[in-house]
């Protein structure tokens, strides 16, 4: 292998024979999503009057365009610089038709009929903001190794354009036959947010089994399956946030009320719901697989899939449920009733997910603390005594690139944390391998090491 | 220094499993609650006859025109129930539901004969609304048991449109 081609280390699986069984499930997986979304357009098709049945097609063809842009665009960080920039192009461009495509669908189809395309601009347009200020939040959660922005990203748009387009037939057929065949009143509500729960949480979690079982080497542990859930759930709140506002502003604007009514479920939904509610949920998938991740049997690995899942799926369901049973009243002390609610009924499991984070969050850098000090003792150089006690601190691994900013501008500083982000990681395999939780060959490791020793030549001393 | 305690992913596992438990604990209440408000076996095999669904004037309190599934939303409507088919001791009410589930018109609980003279039930606009939301609308003739409703004995859905 030539250095003079590789610029970054090889990716964990380089070779596609020695690719592991889990590529399988993944294209299993993948196929089946395909097919659900095939079928929910066919059937939007059929069903649906001429012209949103068209927009149904043109989506469905967004989705794809979107799906294999963003294989396209995640691989190409595996390849060599001199191919990586033809496959960040051809992505880049596969997303942008994608995502033309799909604003078309959203516009026309969805929104455009219920509040007219303005309305659905200015909702996305105030969501937009808080919504990356979600996923900036949760991504620096990972006080240790950030998650690349290009995987939280693609976390999110699944769960804004994927999920979102794999639960609306499931959840119509079963509204549908509820609503003819069950008494109204809390037995329907109790159907519908079985619905809710067991559809939208599969659906989203489909994204984080994904990204599980394909990018391995992004995602090491609990912390980082609590990342991507919270972004594919911030994903879908996103769209479903502009859903409800341009819904609603429909409805109330002929009395005069639809900007109250947009501006309540903006505040509910991208304020006080948006770590609350989908995020918490689908990071409760993202830990049972992280923690899979770490678990030597087979069984314990499947009960912590299935156990995220369940907690999952029912959180989802207890809001949907009951929420009825905390009414607000249309009152100034409705404000405060409407904060309380989101409190009791949701915090106990925030709260759960952000315990597991914490014990993550420590569990990780004891693991990687010990590997910098094991990795400092061979000699290699990769990592020196002196580098331990700052990079096991988020703190001083801040000031010592602050330090190179002052001293050499922002390129000593990007440097820098290209040094720190190449020790981590080589860390983080050493952690893995030592576990023998990691299917990667020792080459990786080794060329990991090179890296960092390569970077160090660029770094300025002190 | 030793390597970090392997344990501590068994602690998450375990963690993790109590949550589980927790989460299967409300789906089992999620689960029953459903059966109480939905209990199985309770098919008496009677059927109302709802007459149809007629634009309404509430000066008069008389239904207008033809039947239809569609109103817009400054109509006001109401359907019209035939109790005399239903045997006379069963304890039942109707109910309008609009889209979000909230009752917005009702006759009822009573017997069959002594709602024979109540056959209009009319939808009511929300107050501090000028037109009704739009969306399904349903209707249901529904028979009670303890005072909870547990069959629906008929069933129309409108559509009040945009």
């Amino acid at each position: 292998m030539s250095t003079s081609t590789y610029t970054t280390p090889p990716a964990a699986n380089p070779h596609p024979r020695l690719r592991p069984g889990r590529y399988g499930i993944a294209i299993a997986i993948t196929a089946v999503v395909v097919i659900a979304l095939v079928i929910s357009s066919l059937l939007n098709y059929v069903y649906l009057d001429t012209i949103p049945g068209r927009t149904s097609l043109y989506g469905l063809l967004a989705v794809a365009l979107v799906s294999l842009g963003t294989y396209i665009g995640v691989r190409a960080f595996t390849r060599d610089r001199a191919s990586r920039r033809k496959h960040l192009i051809r992505a880049g461009v596969l997303l942008g038709l994608g995502t033309l495509l799909w604003l078309l669908v959203i516009d026309v189809f969805v929104f455009t009929q219920a509040a007219g395309p303005w309305i659905a601009a200015i909702s996305a347009l105030a969501c937009i903001p808080t919504t990356a200020f979600g996923l900036f939040v949760v991504r620096r959660m990972d006080r240790n190794e950030k998650e690349p922005w290009r995987l939280v990203l693609v976390a999110a748009a699944w769960g804004a354009i994927v999920a979102t387009s794999l639960v609306i037939w499931g959840e119509t057929i079963w509204d549908q036959v509820a609503q003819q065949t069950l008494v109204p009143g809390p037995g329907l509500d109790a159907s519908t947010a079985f619905s809710a729960g067991l559809l939208e949480e599969l659906a989203k979690g489909l994204a984080v089994v994904l990204l599980f079982l394909v990018m391995r080497n992004d995602f090491d542990d609990v912390v980082d399956g609590i990342v991507y859930g919270a972004a594919v759930g911030m994903g879908f709140n996103f769209l479903e946030s502009i859903a409800y506002m341009t819904n609603l502003y429909a409805i109330f604007s002929p009395d005069g009320l639809g900007w109250y009514a947009a501006g309540f479920q903006w505040y509910g939904r991208q304020v006080l719901g948006l770590f609350f509610g989908h995020a918490t949920y689908t990071a409760f998938i993202g830990a049972g697989l992280g923690i899979a991740r770490q678990l030597p049997n087979k069984r314990q690995k499947a009960f912590a899939i299935v156990s995220g899942f369940l907690v999952a799926i029912a959180g989802h369901f207890s809001w949907d449920a009951w929420v009825q049973f905390f009414p607000i009243d249309n009152t100034l002390f409705g404000l405060v009733e409407m904060h309380l609610r989101t409190l009791i009924m949701t915090g106990p499991f925030t709260a759960a997910v952000i315990a597991l984070l914490i014990f993550g969050i420590r569990y990780e850098a004891m693991g990687l603390v010990d590997q910098f000090r094991k990795e400092a003792a061979t000699g290699s150089g990769a990592i020196l005594p002196d580098d331990v006690p700052i990079l096991a601190s988020p703190w001083r691994r801040l000031k010592q690139r602050l330090r190179a900013l002052q001293r050499g501008g922002v390129r000593a500083y990007l440097e820098v944390a290209r040094l720190q982000t190449a020790q981590l990681d080589l860390a983080m395999e050493r952690w893995h391998r030592e576990r023998q939780e990691i299917d990667t060959p020792l080459e990786a490791e080794d060329a990991l090491r090179q890296r960092v020793i390569q970077l160090r030549h660029w770094v300025p001393a002190p | 220094m030793s390597s970090a305690p392997y344990d501590q992913v068994q602690v998450l596992y375990r963690t993790l499993l109590v949550f589980a438990t927790v989460a299967v604990v409300i789906l089992a209440v999620g689960l029953v609650e459903f059966v109480y408000f939905e209990p199985p076996g309770q098919a008496t095999g009677a059927k109302a006859r709802i007459v149809g669904v007629y634009a309404y004037d509430p000066a008069t309190g008389n239904s207008l025109g033809a039947d239809r599934s569609a109103f817009t939303r400054t109509e006001d409507f109401a359907a019209v129930v035939d109790w005399s088919g239903l045997p006379p001791d069963l304890s039942v009410d109707a109910r309008w539901y609009d889209a979000f589930g909230s009752v917005v018109g009702r006759v009822g609980p009573s017997t069959p004969a002594q709602l024979g003279n109540f056959s209009i039930v009319a939808v009511i606009t929300p107050p501090g609304m000028h037109h009704n939301l739009p969306g399904d609308y349903t209707f249901v003739v529904e028979r009670l048991q303890g005072g909870v409703p547990v069959e629906v004995l008929a069933r129309r859905i409108v559509l009040v449109e945009r």
